[in-house]
């Protein structure tokens, strides 16, 4: 090897690194431990710079862990309030009557049911037809108000409602109109608190005497009305006693039938028949203009996860402008830290930064304060979700929104850092190291 | 290239260079046609009155700015038509920059101060790491690698930014008024330093209006009004501190 005179004499340390080097910048890894400086250099800033992304991620994980909950939370009663059940009810606004009207006109009557529960025999598993209102129950000196049901016994196994004690009333106790009862767990500890065993105690109803037979179990306070304070009766007992309503023709009418199916996927088939059935009861003409209602659970479920998906669509329009909004948060104060590291970036460029050191450095910095945002918004999150389980919607996380959220965060940091991060690339060296 | 044995290798090389400044309506020359060389080995002084453009040479000189006409070599090559990105690795890998105001990163300790050229060669971290603390030896400061630059003096931050000046291995160390803000003993700890290195064949070129610090070079090149007034050798003065090396005992704390 001929050394050629100062060409290859490098005359500063002897232990100078044999060249060439690798020659490829700083690198991401390099640019991680600038930015990570400078990020926890300055940690108040930085989380405020960060907090448009704190708060849009934690509203989405929160707000989607809620919605989630929730809709869990009413299928599940749905799901409880019986299986493959279709519900019969009047038509709202009264079919073929004014279309302006306050409530729905009964139309389906008693005797709707009592057809319905013979025309399709073992296609249907059980029948409940029932009537409601609300009653002042009385027991000693106390009272309370309750939800007074008239029903027939399929009520048990079609509305999945069992007692937790005693008994249902027996198609006898309906064929003779007895004055027996199955009480919900609020009325129990509203009238026979001192109690040990309502069963066989007496209950007044609006004045009219009748025996506890049964006790329902503790339903918990979600779901459609009060379920705990029902109180349950034979619904012939109750057309005789209570019952103010009565159809077009004379006949006692019942707010809803329902039936439930012995095979879900006859459900379709049998909403079709049921429809059929009535319509001949009725004498309806125009299908599209029923004075009933023929409704499938499967079909409430299906318009819930509508809502839901609306709700999602929702969700993820707060989730996009928050971010809009933290991405220029991020994007504001990268600005102004570039102004401010201005002798930084000429120094670095004097000791040998490219440009795409510089822009690797901030661009870096811009994605982990967004990132760091992201993360730190997905706990705040599920701790916002969990606070909301205190008030009854116990919230379910999935792993799409925060992914999503997580790599949105990310993307918004490098899109919104971009610009920022070019200008500190762009400056001119000399003007930098000029910079006070 | 072939340059015969015998003469010594011009690390700098410039023709006729210019540098016009223009600020809206304003036109200035700040550099109205310099031509110099410098070799390989040589302690150069540059010195004039305040406003002569001693610093647009040495910035022209250090590639953080180009010229406005005219030619420039460095080390043989044609640096005037470099892009951006060259030169950076020329800036890297040619160039130790020492600045009046210390310019370490606040944020970064000691060590890592001297590593950032390094880092942006790509020198692996452990290697990297080495090579700097080597460094910082040298200039006495070794026990303070870990300290911020906001805990050490105005002598001992120069001292910091001379080694990282050197952590390249550059064919030419510059430095504007590397005294400025230093009282008379630290500079001419500073000063010593920089004499050391130059024992040692490093090219130096220090930007001064100061006699007492241009005093240390053997070679005065003075400026005025953006034209070389003069260049001549001179016999330098010795580094008051007792022996100038070894550079860690001309310079460490006592
Ligand atoms: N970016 C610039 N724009 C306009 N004028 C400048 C700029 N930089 C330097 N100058 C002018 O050029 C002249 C030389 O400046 P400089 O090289 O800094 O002188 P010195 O370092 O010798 O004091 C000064 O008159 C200064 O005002
Ligand atoms: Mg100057």
């Amino acid at each position: 090897m001929t050394v050629q005179a100062g060409e290859t004499v490098r005359p500063v340390p002897a232990s100078a690194p044999a060249r060439p080097r690798r020659g490829g910048g700083i690198g991401l890894g390099g640019a991680f431990v600038i930015a990570w400086r400078a990020i926890v250099g300055t940690p108040l800033r930085s989380i405020l710079t960060a907090l448009g992304v704190i708060i849009g991620v934690a509203a989405v994980v929160a707000l989607t862990a809620i919605g989630q909950g929730s809709t869990a939370g009413i299928t599940r009663n749905l799901e409880s309030l019986g299986t493959n059940l279709l519900t019969v009810q009047s038509a709202r606004g009264g079919g073929g009557g004014s279309l302006v009207r306050a409530g729905p006109r009964q139309t389906v009557t008693l005797k709707d049911a009592e057809a319905l529960s013979t025309a399709f025999g073992a296609r249907i598993a059980g029948v409940a037809p029932t009537a409601q209102s609300s009653v002042q129950a009385k027991a000693g000196d106390l009272n309370a108000q309750v939800t007074l049901l008239g029903t027939w016994p399929a009520y048990e196994t079609v509305r999945n409602s069992p007692v937790a004690s005693g008994s249902y009333f027996t198609q006898a106790d309906v064929d003779g109109r007895k004055r027996v009862a199955v009480i919900g767990a609020q009325v129990v500890t509203d009238l026979f608190a001192d109690t040990p065993d309502p069963v066989g105690q007496k209950v007044r109803l609006s004045g009219v005497s009748f025996t506890v037979v049964g006790v329902l179990p503790d339903k918990g306070n979600s779901g459609f009305g009060n379920a705990n304070s029902q109180v349950i009766v034979p619904l012939s007992t109750y057309i005789q006693r209570f019952s103010r309503t009565n159809s077009a023709s004379g006949q006692p009418t019942v707010s809803n039938v329902y039936l439930q199916a012995t095979d879900k996927d006859d459900l379709t088939a049998l909403v079709t028949d049921v429809t059929d059935l009535m319509s001949t009861r009725h004498e309806q003409t125009d299908p599209d203009n029923l004075d009933f209602s023929v409704q499938n659970q499967a079909d409430s479920l299906a318009s819930l996860n509508t809502i839901t998906n609306t709700l999602t669509l929702l969700v993820g329009a707060i989730a996009g402008i928050s971010l809009l909004v933290g991405g220029i948060g991020i994007m504001n104060i990268m600005l102004v830290s570039v102004t401010e590291r201005t002798r930084e970036i000429g120094v670095r460029k004097a000791l040998g930064a490219r440009p795409r050191d510089i822009l690797t450095q901030f661009l870096v910095e811009a994605a982990l304060l967004s990132l760091g945002g992201g993360i730190i918004g997905i706990g705040l999150g599920i701790a916002t979700a969990y606070a909301g389980n205190s008030f009854g919607i116990s919230p379910v996380f999935s792993a799409t929104p925060i992914v999503v959220a997580f790599v949105f965060s990310a993307l918004v940091g490098v899109f919104f850092g971009y610009y920022p991060a070019a200008r500190a690339a762009r400056l001119d060296p000399v003007e930098s190291l000029r910079y006070e | 290239m072939t340059a015969a044995a015998a003469a010594p290798l011009a690390v700098v090389e410039l023709q006729d260079i210019r540098k016009i400044y223009t600020q809206g309506e304003l036109v200035f020359e700040a550099l109205r046609g310099v031509s110099l060389t410098i070799l390989q080995g040589e302690m150069v002084a540059l010195m004039g009155p305040s406003g002569s453009g001693k610093t647009t040479l040495m910035q022209v000189i250090g590639l953080l700015d180009r010229p406005s006409s005219g030619s420039y070599h460095l080390a043989g090559r044609d640096v005037t038509t470099l892009g951006e990105n060259d030169l950076a690795r020329a800036r890297n890998e040619d160039i130790g920059f020492v600045f009046q105001a210390f310019h370490l990163l606040p944020r970064q300790t000691l060590l890592e101060n001297v590593e950032v050229p390094l880092v942006y060669a790509g020198v692996p971290p452990r290697e990297r790491r080495a090579r700097a603390l080597d460094l910082l030896e040298r200039v006495g400061l070794a026990d303070k690698a870990g300290s911020r630059p906001s805990q050490i003096s105005g002598g001992q931050k120069q001292r910091v930014a001379v080694a990282r000046a050197l952590a390249g291995s550059p064919r030419l160390l510059l430095a504007d008024e590397p005294t400025g803000n230093l009282d008379t003993r630290t500079s001419e700890e500073v000063m010593a330093l920089f004499c050391a290195l130059h024992a040692e064949g490093t090219t130096v070129v220090i930007v001064t209006h100061e006699a007492d610090i241009g005093a240390y070079a053997e070679r005065v090149v003075r400026v005025r009004d953006g034209l070389i007034e003069s260049d001549r050798q001179q016999v330098p003065r010795r580094p008051g501190v007792a022996a100038p090396l070894p550079v860690a005992q001309a310079v460490g704390e006592a």
